[in-house]
């Protein structure tokens, strides 16, 4: 099968600052793909083009046989077309972003009926399965405010998932949430993985990523300088920069 | 115990010698002010006038004999005032009493002027505002209920008031219809007008700030005596009233300030959440209606009351297009020579009249503001 995202010498730049060089990576369908890098070094950018968050300006990137505009043709397009694309394509933030005026239930349900056009009975059928699947069932009629960071990121997963996305996008899932709660998302995003899911994540959690990870993306100030499985790039990292980066993120 | 008053007397009023002296110089003259106007107001005021001219400012020269409509649409728009303040004052003490007073008062003054169906009607507005509280603050289940009602009841108010046509219409009630009316209209344009000044289009862009800032720039008369004379060359077939043409000469003007509190409010929105609806595949028009909106609006409903007073307070200016609302009715009065020498009894109500009904928008913005700040 082709793979789901394709980069082809991507280079996305803001202003003179380029902040991505040349990137060429492929995800195959069901593979767990793991970036890692310093931070600043443009994870963030490179998983935020893949669902046209973020624009580059040279190269060629596919994401689920669409090719995704380049910077030039989102001036004449807009965002038109891109929600096709998105719908196949979930995102996990840093900061969770749940719709604070929604409750827990409405923020599962409120995609799928809206651009999915399901029957409103039948997102929210799907949203219950799902917080049940996150762990979260007693939990469907509060506000995110009313929930611990980590139950609100369990639900935003659950939000993704009620997309019934074909890739799974997560950008540090787990960095503003307190060390007790990471366990539990971690837990969630294991058992995506288990079955199936495609996902490209970003995290600095290297014991998880050495767990999942079918692939290890090392990037460093815009350009991926390592690719290969967790073994290869944790036990035996061939770049003396990753060397580096490995030796500080690991002592901790 | 017994200190306190004493206390709280030295804390407050003479804290410094500066303190002191001011107290000591404001507070008779303060008690003086209200003596004097005591004993104008008990003794020495005419306030028969008011009975005698009640209708007129009250309804401007509407005819006597459809006055069921004007009151009618009265105790609609009671029913939905008290019911909006339900939203907001649950079981305040002070304000309940203040309320019933109020009413009493109301229906009391109208006994006195000897006009017992007038009187009738009156009981039965404070009775529906009381009953539109009442659902509001104890139902929460009629909540949700509570703008399709505005809307439905409004149209109903203006519908049967509108009878005997709309240049019939004047003194409070045209007043109060012409905020209502203009507060209604202002903030889907200006709502609009805000997404507008946003949009990725640059000629949308360019027009709608183009709007905003022309609008903010100019005095209201202007434009709504240019609206009055303009609609009339534009659609000459049609003989469009003067209540009409003010209604659209306000909003026109009116909704450039609503856009731009809309526009802080849109701003006041994380970028996060654009993001978030965007990644779940949604368009612009879900977008906003389902995730920014509701959050943007939320923010600045204070600041909406507000700009609500501000149009109540500019309704005094629809006197220079010929209409009579509650201010030119009182002056109205005053022409007559019956009453030629009973300006500070006419003046002293209006005054009272727009007090309290402006004091009563500012304390439900204020309201709002304080169970928005710590509701969810
Ligand atoms: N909107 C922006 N404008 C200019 N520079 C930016 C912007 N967003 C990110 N950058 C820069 O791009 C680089 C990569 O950012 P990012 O992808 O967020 O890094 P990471 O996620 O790896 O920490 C950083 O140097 C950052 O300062
Ligand atoms: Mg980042």
């Amino acid at each position: 099968m082709s793979p789901i995202v394709t980069f082809s010498a991507v280079d996305k730049f803001y202003g003179s600052f380029q902040v991505l060089r040349g990137i060429d990576l492929e995800v195959a369908r069901g593979e767990v793909v793991v970036v890692i890098g310093a931070s600043g070094s443009g994870k963030s950018t490179l998983i935020r083009c893949v669902n046209g968050l973020e624009m580059y300006q040279r190269g060629r990137l596919v994401v689920d046989g669409y090719d995704m505009p380049n910077a030039e043709d989102r001036e004449l397009v807009g965002e038109k077309g891109l929600a096709d694309i998105r719908k196949g394509v979930g995102m996990v933030f840093q900061q969770f972003n749940l719709f604070p005026h929604k409750t827990v239930l409405e923020n599962i349900a409120l995609a799928p009926v809206r651009v999915r056009k399901k029957s409103r009975h039948e997102a929210e059928a799907t949203a219950r399965r799902l917080l049940a699947r996150v762990g979260l069932e007693s939990q469907a009629a509060k506000y995110p405010a009313q929930l611990s960071g980590g139950q609100q990121q369990r639900v935003a997963i659950a939000r993704s998932l009620a997309m019934e996305p074909h890739v799974m996008l997560f950008d540090e899932p787990t960095s503003a949430l307190d060390p007790e709660m990471v366990g539990e998302v971690l837990d969630v995003m294991r058992e995506l993985a288990a079955e199936g899911m495609t996902m490209m994540i970003v995290t600095h959690e290297m014991g998880f990523a050495r767990e999942v990870a079918d692939r290890v993306v090392y990037i460093d100030r815009g350009s991926i300088l390592e690719v290969g499985s967790p073994q290869a790039i944790f036990d035996t990292p061939q770049n003396e920069r990753t060397q580096m980066f490995l030796s500080r993120v690991l002592k901790h | 115990m017994t200190a306190w008053p004493l206390r709280w007397a030295r804390r407050n009023l003479f804290a410094t010698p500066l303190d002191g002296a001011l107290s000591l110089l404001v507070i008779p003259t303060g008690l003086w002010l209200i003596y004097a106007l005591a004993v104008w107001a008990c003794r020495d005021a005419q306030w028969s006038v008011l009975g005698d001219s009640m209708r007129v400012m009250m309804v401007g020269v509407y005819p006597a004999d459809a006055l069921w409509r004007a009151w009618t649409a009265a105790v609609i728009l009671a029913a939905l005032a008290g019911a909006t303040v339900g939203l907001v004052v649950k079981d305040d003490p002070f304000a309940l009493l203040g309320g019933a007073a109020l009413g009493i008062l109301v229906c009391a003054s109208l006994l006195a002027g000897r006009d017992l169906a007038d009187a009738g009607w009156a009981a039965v507005a404070c009775l529906a505002a009381a009953a539109g509280w009442l659902a509001m603050a104890k139902l929460p289940a009629t909540r949700r209920a509570l703008p399709l009602a505005w809307l439905l009841g409004f149209a109903l108010a203006g519908g049967i008031f509108a009878g005997p046509g709309f240049d019939a219409w004047g003194g409070l009630l045209l007043s109060i219809i012409l905020t209502i009316a203009v507060s209604a209209l202002t903030l889907p344009l200006g709502i609009l007008l805000a997404l507008g000044r946003q949009s990725r289009i640059a000629s949308l862009r360019i027009c709608c700030t183009a709007y905003i800032e022309v609008f903010r720039a100019v005095p209201l008369i202007l434009v709504v005596y240019w609206v009055w004379i303009v609609v009339p060359l534009l659609l000459p077939d049609l003989s469009v009233s003067g209540v009409v043409r003010g209604v659209v000469g306000y909003t026109v003007f009116f909704c450039a300030y609503v856009a731009e509190y809309v526009r802080s409010g849109l701003q006041a929105v994380p970028r996060g959440q654009v993001e978030a609806a965007r990644s779940l595949g949604m368009g612009t028009w879900t977008l906003n209606t389902q995730v920014v909106l509701p959050q943007a609006i939320k923010v600045v409903i204070p600041a909406l009351v507000g700009n609500m007073l501000d149009i109540f307070n500019a309704a005094t200016l629809v006197f220079i297009i010929g209409l009579t609302d509650f201010l030119r009715a009182g002056q109205m009065i005053l022409a007559d020579p019956r009453f030629g020498n009973l300006t500070y009894e006419v003046y002293a109500f209006l005054f009272l009249v727009y007090f309290a009904i402006g004091s009563l928008i500012t304390f439900t913005a204020r309201s709002l503001e304080g169970s928005l700040a710590t509701g969810r």
